[in-house]
């Protein structure tokens, strides 16, 4: 124990005493362990986040193609439905696109029925300035905040915008919280009266149907008797789509975490040229070592805690980096690009959801290999005759 | 010859050939010779005829072509790496041509080195090496970095490093090259003083000073690698 001691203080005064190379090494592992850790944490924050607004999907959504486009969905495909056994509901609802030329996007315009608006406490929860619209009021809306921003209006304010021949009046009544915003940075609530006007869909008409299964597990069962029924209809199957969501995140953060390996591997390198760069005058301070009666392993143990010691700091601040970049600065940049998102999208309000095992699992990954290769030249040297290394022998 | 003294440095056909790319020097050969225990030898040669390698040899600090090496009748030629650094931290102290001190490091830093693996020095080292430098008048270097004290200085610190391990045979590369009279006629009277205490000296050397002093009891020589005479 004293032994140790001693050598790690011994290796903190060699860092000290080598800072031009500690402090190049120290942040090359800050800057690899960054990468990682801002992708790392950045595909787990949103993998969470679609977790989450998944629940809130029904079991199946019934859509109807024709000639390969999305059609509206009449009546008598919602009574064929409820007739399905399992169906526990069907809710017709009626959403779309609406472009926009100015913004040369879409609003997506999404109608709920009044009989299933939320409750206090959940309108709460989504909406934050502002409040809800109300069942019998087909104007107001609900719209996402940097939408909002984007277009110079706020809370009270109206809008008209052209419906076929005619135009519709808005009223912005809420706006939606930023958490949510994931979910609805371009979106625009209204009630379905509302949304029918807007869309012009008539009524008895949906645009897709929302079902409710008694066992949501049984959702490929019943997925399959509907596409017997109604062959032109298209199903989405909630919990396909979030094993979908999965995919498509470990396989994005997956090709980011490949285009970081080039990083890992010119960070290796550049380790090993500094490592192994073992000058003149360190080889000498081995030799010395040697001559003074230090075995090979504790020349080792001295390099093992000055190198741990520097790489664990490293990764430390790369992991605090990270951790700032994603979750309070917004990663910009790195969300674009795991996002495929337009600017037009709101900063992502994300909640940190990392596990300690994969924190753990990073920094080996980046120290351990440090780690191992800053102990062969080390190794190399002190096997040497210490008389040797004195005289600047390699 | 009963009571002939015990031997602390023996050495047989001791021979170091380096291999220089394709160019082979041979820097000792076959050297046989017997230190007896508490006596006070040295060595003189010029320059390059193997003083510095003989010493590395006795060290364990280097492995010899051919020949071996006992120190207190053991025989280390052949010990492993983890024994011959066992040797060298307890049997064999040696103060370098060199110095072999750790820059960045201070006087003091340096003077305790040896011990770290062993755990840092106990308070008596420490004592001993305070009085160690007040009597080569260093006291007032012990918290400076070596990289900024003269060759006759950083010299002090290699002798007072090698004589704090107490080590029952004292090797001394050139000890004296770069000091002044007064901290030979020092040097000179501690070396008498560890002998009387049964330690062995051997000092390899060119400075007359050192050779003629009557206090020396052996005297050696090499040339070209072979002892002369
Ligand atoms: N590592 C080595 N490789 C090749 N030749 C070497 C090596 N070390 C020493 N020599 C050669 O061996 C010979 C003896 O060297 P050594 O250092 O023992 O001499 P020395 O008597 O101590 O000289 P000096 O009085 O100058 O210190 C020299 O000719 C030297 O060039
Ligand atoms: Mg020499």
């Amino acid at each position: 124990m004293k032994r140790h001691l001693a050598l790690i203080r011994f290796a903190l005064g060699s860092s000290r005493r080598r800072a031009g190379r500690t402090v190049s090494l120290g942040v090359a592992l800050a800057l690899v362990t960054f990468g990682f850790a801002a992708v790392l944490f950045l595909t787990e924050a949103l993998r969470r986040e679609f977790h989450l607004g998944a629940q809130g999907l029904p079991d199946l959504t019934v859509q109807r193609l024709v000639a390969g486009r999305p059609a509206l969905i009449g009546e008598d495909w919602t009574q064929a439905i409820a007739g399905i056994a399992g169906v526990t509901r069907v809710e017709p609802r009626v959403w779309g696109y609406y472009f926009v030329p100015a913004l040369a996007g879409n609003f997506t315009v999404v109608g709920v029925e009044a009989d299933s608006l939320p409750d206090a406490a959940e309108r709460e929860l989504v909406v934050g300035e502002g409040r809800f619209f109300a069942a019998d009021a087909p104007d107001e809306v609900v719209m996402g905040e940097a939408l909002a921003d984007y277009l110079g209006l706020s809370v009270g304010d109206a809008i008209e915008l052209p419906v076929g021949r005619g135009r519709k009046r808005l009223e912005i009544v809420g706006l939606f919280r930023a958490s949510v915003a994931l979910w609805t940075a371009d979106v625009l609530l209204m009630s379905t009266a509302g949304a029918r006007a807007f869309l012009q869909v008539p009524t008895g008409s949906a645009t897709d149907v929302a079902v409710r299964l008694s066992t949501p597990d049984e959702a490929t069962v019943a997925a399959r008797k509907i596409a017997d029924l109604l062959p032109d209809a298209r199903i989405l199957d909630r919990q396909l789509m979030n094993r979908g969501y999965d995919l498509t995140f470990d396989t994005r953060g997956g090709i980011l975490g490949a285009m970081l390996l080039p990083a890992l591997v010119a960070f290796l390198v550049l380790a090993w040229d500094r490592l192994t760069g073992v000058g003149p005058g360190e080889r000498r301070e081995i030799g010395a070592l040697k001559a003074m009666g230090w075995q090979t392993s504790d020349v080792l143990l001295a390099r093992l805690w000055e190198n741990l010691v520097l790489s664990f700091q490293g990764a430390l601040v790369g992991l605090i980096a990270a951790y700032l970049y994603v979750f309070h600065a917004h990663a910009p940049g790195l969300a674009d690009v795991l996002l495929g998102w337009s600017s037009l999208y709101p900063a992502l309000q994300l909640a940190p959801a990392v596990t300690g095992g994969q924190l753990l699992a990073l920094t080996c990954l980046v120290v351990l290999p440090f780690v191992a290769l800053s102990l062969v030249p080390a190794w190399r040297a002190a096997t040497l005759d210490p008389l040797g290394l004195l005289r600047g022998a390699t | 010859m009963n009571d002939a003294p015990p031997i602390a440095i023996r050495t047989v056909g001791l021979t170091k050939r380096y291999a220089n790319g394709r160019q082979e020097k041979i820097a000792l050969r076959d050297v046989t010779l017997s230190v007896p225990t508490a006596g006070f030898w040295v060595v003189s040669g010029p320059s390059g005829s193997g003083k510095t390698t003989l010493l590395g040899l006795l060290a364990g600090m280097i492995a010899p072509t051919a020949g071996e090496v006992h120190l207190n009748g053991r025989l280390i030629t052949h010990l492993r790496d983890h024994h011959r650094a066992l040797v060298r931290r307890n049997e064999v102290g040696m103060v370098f041509q060199e110095f072999a001190l750790v820059t960045g490091l201070t006087v003091a830093e340096n003077l305790f080195l040896p011990l770290v693996p062993t755990g840092g020095p106990p308070a008596a080292t420490r004592a001993k090496a305070a009085a160690l430098l007040e009597r080569f008048g260093v006291t007032a270097l012990a918290q400076t970095r070596v990289e900024r004290l003269s060759a006759g200085e950083r010299q002090r610190v290699g002798i007072i490093r090698a004589l704090l391990g107490e080590p029952p045979i004292l090797l001394l590369d050139e000890p004296t090259a770069s000091l002044d009279s007064t901290n030979v006629e020092r040097l000179v009277d501690l070396l008498a003083s560890l002998r009387a205490e049964g330690r062995t000296l051997l000092a390899t050397t060119h400075d007359q000073r050192l050779v003629n002093d009557p206090r020396v009891d052996g005297r050696l020589r090499l040339v070209d690698g072979a002892l002369a005479g």
